[in-house]
């Protein structure tokens, strides 16, 4: 018991490492593109999340926006010319 | 005394063999996660024709009038996450999480979001996760409510749903995209 806790240093959550945590972390920040071109290393744990919960709730809203004009577009179009771009689509 | 210090370290030899298996499979696990290749064209080409599939049922099914545009909206907006939970192949658990309650979703979300807000005066530290900033906490507390399934998720693993679910989610605005321009271009070119 002992042992298992001084191998794992501080009590963290998932028996993981600290630094596999911040290696998650900085995966994370590579995959934001507001915080991509910054330098990495000076980037707090908070920013990081921080900046990926506005990303993906821009990601949210930009496929709300997307869902609601394809389905006026698929409403508006007729079905042979919905269905010739859907094909079309298929075969690109 | 020499007889037991063997005994000893067989004991600790035994529990480390048995707790790193369990490590192993953890890590092996989370490895698993990065198998989906969201930024490949293939993928995109993948889910863009499941897509389209999906949404041919969605027309015939509803009349060709518009019922009510933001209910045909959110339609849209749930079979674009199904298509995009069933890309994904089930392998994470934000996308077993889609799969599983699709109707229930965005009810619970404002469900959710009204119940949170009374909640906030509550503070919860745990001995356990007393070492993380209670900002952090926050802000993954916060992150947890957005991906979808992983409200009770540990730290590291919330991170990894959370890489996975964004390179989905750019993959699937991409795809959309790509989508209405075809429509758009596909209706001009129709009526002329």
């Amino acid at each position: 018991m002992s042992s298992r806790r001084s191998s794992s240093g501080a009590p963290t959550s998932a028996g993981m490492t600290d630094a596999q945590i911040t290696d998650l972390v900085s995966k994370l920040q590579q995959l934001i593109p507001q915080l991509r071109s910054t330098h990495s290393d000076k980037v707090s744990a908070a920013k990081v999340l921080q900046e990926t919960c506005s990303y993906i709730k821009t990601l949210h809203r930009e496929v709300d926006d997307l869902s609601d004009r394809l389905s006026q577009l698929l409403a508006n179009t007729d079905s042979n010319t919905a269905q010739a771009a859907i094909i079309r689509s298929l075969l690109m | 005394m020499s007889s037991l210090q063997p005994n000893v370290d067989s004991t600790n030899s035994e529990a480390m063999q048995r707790s790193n298996p369990k490590k192993r499979r953890k890590i092996g696990h989370s490895n698993s996660l990065s198998l989906v290749p969201w930024r490949s064209e293939t993928q995109q080409r993948i889910y863009s024709s499941k897509l389209a599939e999906a949404l041919r049922h969605v027309i015939h099914r509803n009349p060709p009038s518009p019922p009510a545009k933001s209910s045909a909206g959110r339609e849209v907006r749930e079979t674009a996450d199904r298509v995009l939970a069933s890309t994904a192949k089930g392998r994470t658990r934000w996308s077993r999480a889609i799969l599983a309650s699709p109707l229930n979703r965005w009810k619970l979300r404002r469900m959710h979001k009204k119940v949170h807000k009374a909640s906030t005066g509550l503070p919860k530290k745990s001995p356990e996760t007393r070492r993380r900033l209670p900002v952090v906490q926050k802000k993954a507390r916060v992150l947890g409510r957005l991906v979808p399934g992983c409200r009770k998720l540990t730290f590291p693993n919330l991170l990894e749903e959370a890489t996975d679910y964004i390179s989905a989610l750019e993959m699937q605005v991409r795809a959309m995209t790509a989508l209405t321009e075809l429509l758009t271009g596909g209706g001009s070119l129709a009526s002329a």
